[in-house]
């Protein structure tokens, strides 16, 4: 029973990995950029999630003015900050990522304090007993969002006119350019999903803290880069699995493999561990 | 200059005369008005260095340090300054990194040129900044870090808040003897903080007759302890003793009491802000702490500084912000009683201190730990309140080498 216990605790983490990583991955597929600055807009959508909250008193109406907002915000990173060094080495990029995450977060501290903010009234606090196992309504609902909005986009990918421009953008541009897709409208759609992703999973995780603060993101920046690593770098689905079997892999570490390892190295022994035996990642086409 | 002034006037020799001695007299004037004021070039403020995280993860504690050792400088300028001087608080922002303070400390002591230093950080740079003022022989106390090798760097080095170890074994105490809890789960921080924490409680547990069940590990950034809070339910104990510091235990304590475990938790200085019980809500009823400062004192130093405090910061003050305004009013008495600035003078008076401030009277032992009683607050009605005093000095015996 508690290892089943200890397993549904994975899912929940790797619910919210799966939100941050899927994001991450989109643009590392389209672009080949290492976007590590997508922790921030995490972190945005947290401070999103607490103020529109405590304005309105609804949690639903935060989750879409995140996702929107977020979303927002995620185009404007691509159009002021990716776009005019789209022609550079990838490595000016990452540079341009690390310092916007930087700025990120003292921005935020500079303008919400260092303290962090939390919900007068928090949301989704009611718990569920199910077979003798406690499940918060935010934990439940952070599950059903990721899996609704992750099996949302793999529809959209897979089903619609708008996914095949997508998917034919990431796989040849130069060809879905000479189709007539217009690739720039391709690549901020896919910086504005990415990032409301974020900010969903941004929303959710400061209800489950209670608590946003300046640096919420910093674990996500690197351990979203480790997941779509071994999710194979573009891959959404093997970003998925690799998230939720993370997400698990970590809360059994928790508890077993505490004293010489830390919850946060897991993911990178697992990485390397995984690397050595298929440089491609988990899911990735060996090149 | 004088001369300089004469040389455009061509009119005559008595004229230039008259000038070059106007100017020799004002020239007179003003190096006897120098001279006079002599003594008084000691109004000069005297510096303290203040290394303290402004940015970064440890920036909300930082701020409260800050206010806390700012709000101490005013009220002693506003009392006069010490021996007639003022008091300046020269603050650098460490980020709560060793790797930031090296050239803070050094900035400090050579161009800053600051009489002493207090830390208003954590552990780690504190520990890396202390070797440097002990080796430039420049007074420095450490407000709330509390890692045992901080004043193992030598005798310029103090300490105002209690070693990790010490308040440890208080923890013990305060499980086994006050509250007469046997079986505890220990919930560790990984850090400085916590592992010291943990190693003062475990050495102490068996004084107590308290045994622990079982110890679980977290990292300072986790916010999300789901597998953590599951085992401990299994273990079913009498008594949670968790180490972490506001923005880790408010969430900790939240979800343990989302598990519906209902048993005490005992935590520490770490605790020791309202933020904690503003993220844990109603989950903070009832949490006891080992602190070292108690809000229903009738100490006037405590009970004017929670006071002056809050009007200062605009927020409730905490341990952090009365360390940092302990620490302070410390080096400033001991500067009043050095009457002077000599650094072994200054170091000899801070030795010797016996001093009334909001975290209780404060004296040091031979190694420069402080000596004073542990508080012990708990959480009732969403506001920190007195539940105990610990002032066993055998127990909170700190090393002496």
């Amino acid at each position: 029973m508690f290892l089943v216990e200890l397993f549904v605790q994975g899912l929940i983490q790797g619910s919210v990995y799966a939100l941050i990583a899927v994001g991450l991955t989109l643009v590392y597929g389209l672009l080949r950029i290492l976007h590590v600055a997508h922790a921030g807009l995490f972190t945005l959508g947290g401070y999103a999630g607490v103020l529109v909250t405590n304005a309105t008193g609804s949690v639903a109406v935060a989750l879409v003015f995140a996702a929107l907002s977020v979303g927002a915000v995620g185009m404007a990173v691509y159009r002021f900050c990716y776009e005019p060094i789209l022609r550079r080495p990838p490595y000016v990029a990452l540079i341009a990522s690390i310092g916007l995450f930087i700025a990120m977060e003292e921005l935020f501290r500079i303008v919400f304090g260092p303290f962090g903010l939390t919900y007068d009234i928090v949301p989704l606090q009611g718990s569920v007993v199910i077979g003798g196992m406690y499940l918060r309504s935010a934990e439940l609902v952070t599950m059903a969002l990721a899996a609704v909005l992750i099996g949302g986009l793999g529809l959209l990918a897979g089903r619609t006119r708008i996914g095949l421009a997508w998917r034919a953008t990431v796989s040849v541009p130069e060809m879905a350019e000479s189709f007539g897709i217009d690739i720039v409208k391709v690549r901020y759609l896919n910086f504005f999903i990415g990032s409301a992703l974020a900010g969903v999973a941004g929303v959710m995780v400061s209800v489950l803290n209670n608590l946003v603060e300046p640096t919420m993101g910093s674990v996500a920046s690197y351990k979203a880069l480790a997941i779509i690593v071994l999710g194979g770098l573009g891959n959404v689905r093997g970003t998925l699995v690799a998230a939720l079997t993370l997400g698990v892999i970590e809360a059994y570490g928790t508890i077993y493999l505490a004293g010489f390892l830390d919850r946060d190295a897991i993911a990178f022994a697992v990485l390397i561990v995984i690397l050595m035996v298929r440089p491609q990642g988990l899911f990735g086409r060996s090149a | 200059m004088a001369a300089i002034d004469a040389e455009p006037v061509q009119g005559g020799a008595t004229q230039g005369d008259r000038d070059m001695r106007s100017h020799a007299l004002i020239a007179l004037a003003v190096t006897a008005a120098m001279a006079a004021a002599g003594p008084v070039t000691a109004a000069e403020p005297i510096r303290i260095g203040f290394n303290v995280p402004l940015t970064g993860f440890a920036a909300a504690d930082g701020a409260s340090a800050k206010n806390g050792a700012e709000l101490a400088v005013e009220q002693i300028n506003a009392a006069g300054g010490v021996g007639g001087r003022m008091l300046e608080l020269v603050s650098y922002d460490d980020q709560a990194s060793p790797k930031e303070v090296v050239p803070i400390a050094n900035k400090l002591i050579e161009q800053d040129k600051v009489t002493a230093a207090i830390s208003g950080s954590y552990s780690a740079p504190t520990r890396a900044a202390a070797s440097i003022f002990q080796s430039a022989k420049v007074p420095y106390i450490s407000a709330y870090a509390i890692h045992p090798d901080i004043t193992r760097a030598g005798d310029y080095v103090f300490r105002t808040s209690f070693m990790g170890e010490v308040q440890g074994r208080a923890g013990a105490k305060l499980v086994g003897d006050i509250l007469k809890k046997k079986r505890v789960v220990m919930i560790t921080l990984q850090n400085d903080f916590g592992k010291s924490l943990a190693d003062g409680f475990k050495e102490a547990a068996g004084t107590f007759g308290v045994e622990v069940v079982a110890e679980y590990e977290y990292s300072i950034k986790d916010r999300q302890f789901g597998p953590i809070v599951t085992r401990v339910k299994a273990d079913a104990p009498e008594v949670i003793y968790a180490s972490g510091y506001f923005f880790t235990a408010g969430p900790l304590v939240s979800q343990l009491r989302a598990a519906g475990i209902d048993v005490p938790v005992i935590g520490q200085e770490g605790y020791d802000s309202q933020k904690f019980i503003e993220i844990a809500g109603a989950a903070s009823e009832g949490v006891i702490i080992t602190t070292s400062l108690d809000r229903d004192s009738k100490d006037p130093e405590a009970r004017d500084f929670i006071a002056a405090f809050e009007k200062k910061a605009g927020y409730p003050a905490d341990m952090v912000a009365a360390s940092g305004h302990t620490a302070v009013k410390v080096l400033a008495a001991a500067l009043g009683a050095a009457g002077s600035t000599d650094p072994q003078a200054i170091r000899d008076a801070i030795a010797k201190s016996h001093v009334k401030a909001s975290t209780g009277t404060i004296s040091f032992n031979g190694l420069g730990e402080v000596e004073k009683d542990v508080q012990v607050q708990i959480v009732r009605d969403g506001r920190w309140h007195h539940f105990a005093v610990i002032d066993d000095r055998k127990l909170l015996a700190a090393p002496t080498n």
